[in-house]
C-alpha cells in the first residue's frame, strides 16, 4: 500500500489529538489524556515548538471508513544527555490498527531517526509499556535497548499536588 | 550554611563539566562521558538552547579543599506529553558530597520545578537507577512516584549502530 511520510502542519491536530486518544485507549489508559486539539496546535506551532510530528497519510483510495487519509504518527522532540549530547525522544509511534503491518510505523520510526541524525543527536530514545509485547517486539526487532531491564533506570515523576508542593519550596530569591 | 540558587551563565560551564564527571563517577560509569566544555556553551547557550541549568553556589568562606563555590547544578529541558502537555525533564541532579544533607538538592529540584510551572508544565520527570537508593528514597519522600514500578514503563535507546541503520531504513 502506497503511503507518504510528512510534517504535520497545525491543520492536522485535529487528526493527531484523535489519534492520540486511540493511542491510549490501546495503552487502556483513555482517560489519561487531558489536552485538546487547539492546545496540540498553540505548542507545536509556535516559534519554539515544545514538539515535532510526522503524520503517516495514505491515498484516498485507501481512506478509512470513517473517511481518515492520516492514518498513523510520530510525535518527538529533543532532549539532551549530560554525557552523550543532543538527543532525540519519540514521545509517541502510532498507526491505526488496519494499517498496520505494512511498514508505516518502521518508516515513521525511521523518518524520526533521520531527522534527530541530521540534528546531530546521538541517540533515539522512546518508553515502552512492559505487557505492550508486539510494541516491545517491534522495538527489539530494531536493536533498541531496554534500559531498564540492562542497567536498572527508573523513569520517576511530580505532578498534581506534589509538583504544586515541589514548586512552592523553591528559594524565593 | 548559606547557599544560593541561580540560573547557569556561559561561565558556569567549566563548574558544569567538573560536576557532570563527579556525577558520572558516583554512577560509575564515568568512561561514558563524551561531551565537554565546550559542547555545553554550545549547546546550552545559543540562540536555540537544547538545555537550561540552575547552579548552588556557597559564600567564598565555605569554598571547598580545591577552591570551589559552585557546589551543586541541576540541568533541565522542556519535553511533552501528548496526554498531558507541556513537561519538564530533570537531567541532571547533583550535590557535591561534602555539601549534601543542608537542603541543596531539595533546593535546586524545587527550583526546575518552579521554573517549570512557571513554563505551563504539569509535570516534572527524571530518572533515577535502580541500585541508587540514597536517591530513589530522597526522591519518593519529596512526594513524586516511579513510573515504571507502578505503570510499567521502561526505557528504552537506541543508539551507535542501531540508529544509523534505523536513519537509513535498513532495520
Amino acid at each position: 500500500m502506497d503511503f507518504t511520510i510528512r510534517a504535520a502542519t497545525p491543520e492536522d491536530c485535529k487528526d493527531i489529538s484523535r489519534m492520540i486518544i486511540e493511542l491510549s485507549d490501546y495503552e487502556k489508559m483513555a482517560d489519561q489524556v487531558k489536552i485538546s486539539h487547539e492546545e496540540l496546535k498553540r505548542d507545536g506551532f509556535c516559534q519554539n515548538p515544545f514538539y515535532q510530528c510526522l503524520i503517516a497519510e495514505v491515498p484516498e483510495e485507501h481512506k478509512t471508513k470513517d473517511g481518515h487519509v492520516n492514518v498513523g504518527y510520530a510525535l518527538f522532540f529533543y532532549t539532551y544527555s549530560t554525557w552523550k549530547g543532543k538527543c532525540v525522544y519519540m514521545e509517541d509511534l502510532y498507526v491505526m490498527p488496519e494499517f498496520r503491518g505494512k511498514g508505516i510505523g518502521k518508516a515513521l520510526m525511521s523518518s524520526v531517526a533521520k531527522v534527530g541524525k541530521e540534528q546531530q543527536c546521538a541517540r533515539l530514545q522512546l518508553s515502552v509499556l512492559d505487557w505492550n509485547t508486539p510494541s516491545m517486539d517491534f522495538y527489539i526487532a530494531r536493536d533498541a535497548q531496554d534500559l531498564t531491564k540492562s542497567e536498572g533506570w527508573h523513569l520517576l515523576r511530580f505532578d498534581g499536588a506534589a509538583l504544586d508542593k515541589l514548586a512552592e519550596e523553591a528559594p524565593k530569591k | 550554611m548559606d547557599f544560593t540558587i541561580r540560573a547557569a551563565t556561559l561561565e558556569d560551564c567549566k563548574d558544569i563539566s567538573r560536576m557532570i564527571l563527579e556525577l558520572a563517577e558516583y554512577e560509575k560509569v564515568s568512561d561514558h562521558v563524551k561531551i565537554t566544555q565546550r559542547d555545553l556553551e554550545q549547546d546550552g547557550f545559543s540562540k536555540n538552547p537544547f538545555f537550561h541549568g540552575i547552579i548552588a553556589e556557597v559564600p567564598e568562606q565555605h569554598r571547598s579543599k580545591d577552591g570551589h563555590t559552585k557546589v551543586g547544578y541541576s540541568l533541565y529541558f522542556y519535553t511533552y506529553s501528548s496526554w498531558k502537555g507541556r513537561a519538564v525533564y530533570m537531567e541532571d541532579l547533583y550535590v557535591m558530597p561534602e555539601y549534601r544533607g543542608k537542603g541543596i538538592g531539595k533546593a535546586l529540584m524545587s527550583k526546575v520545578a518552579q521554573l517549570g510551572m512557571a513554563a505551563g508544565c504539569n509535570q516534572l520527570n527524571f530518572a533515577v537507577l535502580d541500585w541508587n537508593k540514597a536517591s530513589l528514597d530522597f526522591y519518593l519522600s519529596q512526594g513524586c512516584f516511579d513510573v515504571t514500578a507502578d505503570m510499567g514503563y521502561h526505557c528504552m535507546r537506541c543508539e551507535g549502530a542501531a540508529l544509523e541503520n534505523l536513519a537509513q531504513g535498513d532495520s
